[in-house]
């Protein structure tokens, strides 16, 4: 076994070969952009992806209406709107109203001044309220039956333009069917006062649906649902197909075949089908909780993850880290000192908490302590510093330090056996932490999509993996002894991650596409939501005579899975091997 | 291998998947929140139906917990629930309050017959488009019909199908777009149906779902048309009154839906035909053809698509599997009580035996028509035979 300070010379030179390695790669890549550019569809789907995602990231500014509500679930409808329902797209009728006067003077409703209101709109709290209108102009003045009254019996105050001013004719005429009449005005649109409108300009561009809501503004917002379930959708997939993918083709044999037997089950239905049958075998969920000993395990993992980088800091040396040390890394002491607080003031009493059981408590009190032991106990500066009477020199030098994967590897077992001790010892009795609140009902069709969409990837990577696997470097690798979760993810996968990006690109749109599929009929989103899927299927009640209402909405996805596609499309030319050159 | 050998093995293989299958929908079934027991009977659940032994009262729930067997073991009930799929006792339905089986035998073949329209559309329009674009390889036509084949696969169907309806089913609107069949070429109304199967005016006016066509024909209505009776045709409406207008009748509604999904799946279609295509382009053979003085058309038609067109039959699975997926959201939109109308409604109702049914009936098609595919690649191909 070799001291810390044997591994010097390597080091340097595993440095070296990494740095050379990111000039080559930073070269690499304007070679692939190189490539890329050919391709005026490639070009044009990245236009369009990043479009979509600037107006997903920008929709609070772009849209019109702005919700300030949670999109995705059913608890906060948006609210009943004041304009007119059903208008066309770039009618000038979205800043109209119509209202109701009552001018029979015996009425308890009756005033000679009537403000200028909108219809109920329901607030956050859930409670009805009116907004106060500032009308611009009358249009149109009707009795109770629809006949048309002389809009002079009515105007506006002159000093509150909110205020509409009833003429003694009107309500002293007592023939009027049933006490009121109708005007109808022009209002300044406060929410149409968005920047990038000409000033004046108050007309909805794409319309406005059934409840009087501005299109425009739901299918922006619609693209954020869209582009989170496509992307989560995605990567769920990519890293579960991946790693069921390399397992299979790299050990064979037996797990192979069993593994492939059971893509073959999920290859055996068609894909909408089966994730429909999914969807309602999935149980209703309101929000994601986790338990307790996984909450324990995140920052602890967390604080490896600083380990590593000081790990890595001390092998490169202090030559380039100092420049390029992330913040991880440079602020670790902050990072502790708040893990420390936080475990200590909030989790901790929590921790006792959660279960009467002395034994639990005990042993969670043993757990914690014991992680935290074994932490500091691999810790290699610790270690030289503290002498158990050369109990800590008999345990560094029993360590190969020159592989610092195989130091990582003992903290890592020793973390999760804390984390499975830990598991054991808090039982089953409910301790839960709640991650999201409010947990939207897309999350079905995501976990469907994710369950359906796996077996895609470990298939596709299996062929990448079988392919690459019989290459010298893997015997080479095999060779000196590495074990095989180091062949698999750090010799085979980087060099069979081509085909995987491609696909990766054109599964979000495929997300996208059955995801919007799926809410359309009626699995997910809930009626109301600014969906995509949804709001085509909403539009169906009005079809064919409102068409506008179901052309935007479905444009979007058509826009946003095509630029997908060709994106994935022109990153499949740059990767194949036939156009390097 | 000899080829009847290759098709036994095939068929073997086919087992164990469906095993699988059975597998997973009864996992699926089990996970479903819902509780089949009080489903069954709804609000009635709390009524006694009979007394056990000990004199105790049995509620229909309980009782409908005892007839399913939901108190067994799970082993035995899936050992039940195999038994039954295996001799057809696919349990009642209760939203149709018919056997599961009465229920799909209606519903497939019309899945089937739209699927079928589908790829007798993808195929022609896709390959031609293919072979075109493979011979202008990098020229405009090429990029236009490249952009299409991705653009094909990127919309969603069920807006496709609105947008087709909008377009071609509609008449003249007094505003906004569509109906163009109207403004270009006059016919009033539109040019096809809008949706549904038949004619309104094709049900019996009394009971009003009860078509015309046998109850004991095949299904498929464009073979049944052929055999509605005389003495029925007579009672028929004057535009409906012979076989040929009834099968029009049907072809016609058919027209849409099918469309809608042919166009969808063509795109893919087209993709691997360039694809296939411009790789024999580059094989040796062609080359000495060329190198004959064979015509330009002759190299492409007769030597380089025929082998090009072999690794095409292998997609057709997916473009049936592609094509069963889609009729779920095209059903919906033209009216046809389709496999995937059924589904959707079973699962709107959390109607268990329904959803399995569909899904398991949809493999079975699905895996069936995989192996026709590769027995077909197995014949037009015999190197695959000696693997």
């Amino acid at each position: 076994m070799r001291g810390w300070d044997e591994g010097k010379e390597d080091r340097k030179e595993s440095l070296r070969r990494t740095l050379e390695a990111l000039s080559q790669s930073r070269s690499d890549l304007s070679r692939s952009w190189r490539i890329y550019r050919r391709s005026l569809l490639a070009v044009m789907g990245l236009v369009m992806v990043m479009c979509v995602g600037t107006i997903s990231y920008l929709a609070d500014e772009i849209a019109v209406e702005h919700p300030y509500r949670n999109l995705q679930d059913d608890e906060w409808l948006w609210s009943i709107d004041y304009e007119p329902q059903r208008k066309e797209p770039f009618s000038e009728e979205c800043d109209w109203h119509e209202q109701s006067i009552t001018t029979n003077p015996n009425s308890p409703l009756f005033s000679e001044t009537v403000v200028a209101e909108s219809d109920n709109k329901v607030g956050d709290d859930g409670r009805y309220f009116k907004d106060t209108l500032s009308v611009v102009r009358l249009i149109n003045l009707e009795d109770d039956k629809g006949y048309d009254l002389d809009i002079t019996l009515i105007s506006v105050d002159p000093n509150n333009s909110s205020i509409l001013i009833l003429s003694p004719e009107l309500y002293g005429n007592t023939s009027l069917p049933g006490g009121k009449v109708w005007v109808l005005y022009e209002f300044d649109n406060e929410d149409m006062h968005v920047s990038w409108m000409p000033e004046g300009y108050q007309r909805c561009i794409f319309g406005t649906n059934h409840q009087g809501q501005d299109m425009f503004s739901k299918v922006l917002y619609g693209s954020r649902v869209s582009l989170q379930i496509g992307i989560t959708v995605a990567l769920l997939t990519v890293i579960i197909g991946t790693i069921v993918g390399s397992v299979s083709g790299y050990f064979g044999g037996r797990v192979d075949e069993i593994i492939m037997r059971i893509c073959d089950v999920f290859f055996a239905i068609p894909g909408l089908i089966l994730a429909m049958a999914v969807v309602s075998a999935i149980p209703e969920m309101t929000s994601l909780t986790m338990p307790i000993w996984l909450g324990v395990l995140f920052p602890i993992l967390f604080l490896t993850v600083v380990f590593r980088e000081y790990l890595t800091s001390t092998i490169a040396g202090d030559q380039i880290f100092d420049q390029v040390m992330s913040p991880l890394m440079r602020y670790r002491n902050v990072f502790l000192g708040i893990f420390c607080i936080f475990f200590f003031f909030v989790l901790w009493p929590d921790l006792f908490d959660i279960s009467d059981s002395r034994d639990w408590r005990i042993a969670t009190g043993i757990g914690v302590i014991l992680i935290l032991g074994m932490l500091a106990l691999a810790d290699k500066r610790f270690i030289e510093k503290a002498n158990f009477d050369g109990a800590g020199d008999r345990l560094g030098n029993s360590l190969d330090w020159t592989n610092p994967w195989r130091y990582l590897t003992l903290r890592t077992v020793a973390i999760f056996v804390a984390a499975v001790a830990l598991y054991e010892f808090s039982g089953s009795d409910g301790g839960e932490i709640v991650v999201i609140k409010d947990f939207d009902r897309l999350w079905k069709i995501q976990a469907a999509l994710i369950v359906t969409g796996w077996p895609g990837y470990a298939r596709l990577i299996r062929g990448q993996v079988l392919y690459v696997k019989e290459m010298t470097f893997v015997e080479a690798a095999r060779s000196v002894g590495a074990p095989s979760g180091r062949i698999m993810f750090r010799h085979i996968l980087p060099n069979a991650w081509a085909p995987l990006l491609v696909a990766f690109t054109l599964d979000i749109g495929g997300a996208i596409l059955s995801a919007s599929g799926l809410s359309f009929i009626g699995l997910g989103a809930k009626s109301g939501t600014a969906e995509w899927g949804i709001l085509v299927s909403e539009s169906r009640q009005w079809f064919p005579d409102d068409a506008f209402l179901m052309l935007f909405p479905g444009l979007a996805i058509a826009v946003t899975v095509l630029g997908f596609n060709l994106l994935g499309d022109g990153i499949r030319d740059v990767v194949d091997p036939k156009n390097r050159r | 291998m000899k080829l009847h050998e290759f098709v036994v093995r095939r068929l073997l293989l086919l087992i164990p998947v469906m095993i699988g299958v059975a597998i997973l929908t009864f996992t699926i079934s089990h996970l479903i929140p819902a509780d089949a027991a009080a489903a069954r009977c709804g609000d009635r659940c709390g009524l006694t139906v009979g007394y056990t032994e000990d004199g105790e009262p049995i509620s229909a729930y309980q009782f409908n917990r005892e007839q399913m067997g939901m108190d067994e073991p799970v082993t035995t009930q899936f050992r039940i629930y195999f038994e039954d799929l295996a001799v057809g006792d696919w349990g009642e339905s209760s939203t149709y309050h018919r056997p599961v089986a009465d229920v799909i035998k209606d519903a497939a073949p019309i899945t089937l017959e739209m699927t079928f329209f589908a790829l007798l559309i993808a195929y022609p329009l896709g390959i031609t488009l293919g072979i075109l674009s493979a011979v202008r390889q990098d020229r405009m036509f090429d990029h236009v019909s490249r952009f299409f084949a991705i653009a094909f696969v990127s919309l969603p169907i069920f807006w496709f199908a609105m947008v087709l309806q909008l377009l071609f089913a509609i008449g003249a609107p007094e505003s906004g777009p569509g109906g163009y069949c109207e403004i270009v070429l006059g016919i009033e109304g539109g040019c096809f149906p809008i949706f549904g199967r038949h004619d309104p005016s094709l049900t019996y006016p009394e009971d009003g779902f009860a078509s015309y066509f046998p109850a004991g024909g095949t299904g498929f209505h464009l073979i049944d048309s052929w055999f509605v009776t005389d003495q029925k045709l007579a009672t028929l409406p004057a535009d409906y009154g012979s076989n040929w207008l009834l099968f029009k009748d049907t072809l016609l509604h058919l027209a849409l839906p099918s469309a809608c999904l042919g166009i969808a799946s063509s795109g893919a279609l087209l993709r691997y035909m360039r694809a296939s295509l411009l790789e024999v382009l580059h094989e040796d053979y062609v080359r000495t053809a060329r190198a004959k003085g064979v015509s330009e058309f002759r190299v492409v038609v007769v030597h380089a698509c025929r082998n090009a067109l072999i690794p095409i039959v292998t997609i057709l699975g997916f473009s049936i599997g592609g094509a069963l997926s889609g009729a779920v959201l095209t059903e919906t939109i033209f009216a046809f009580n389709g496999m995937g109308r059924v589904a959707v409604k079973s699962i709107q109702y959390i109607d268990l035996p329904v959803i399995m049914g569909v899904t398991i009936i949809t493999a079975v098609i699905f895996l069936l028509s995989n192996l026709v595919v590769d027995i077909m690649y197995a014949i037009v191909d015999p190197r695959v035979r000696l693997e």
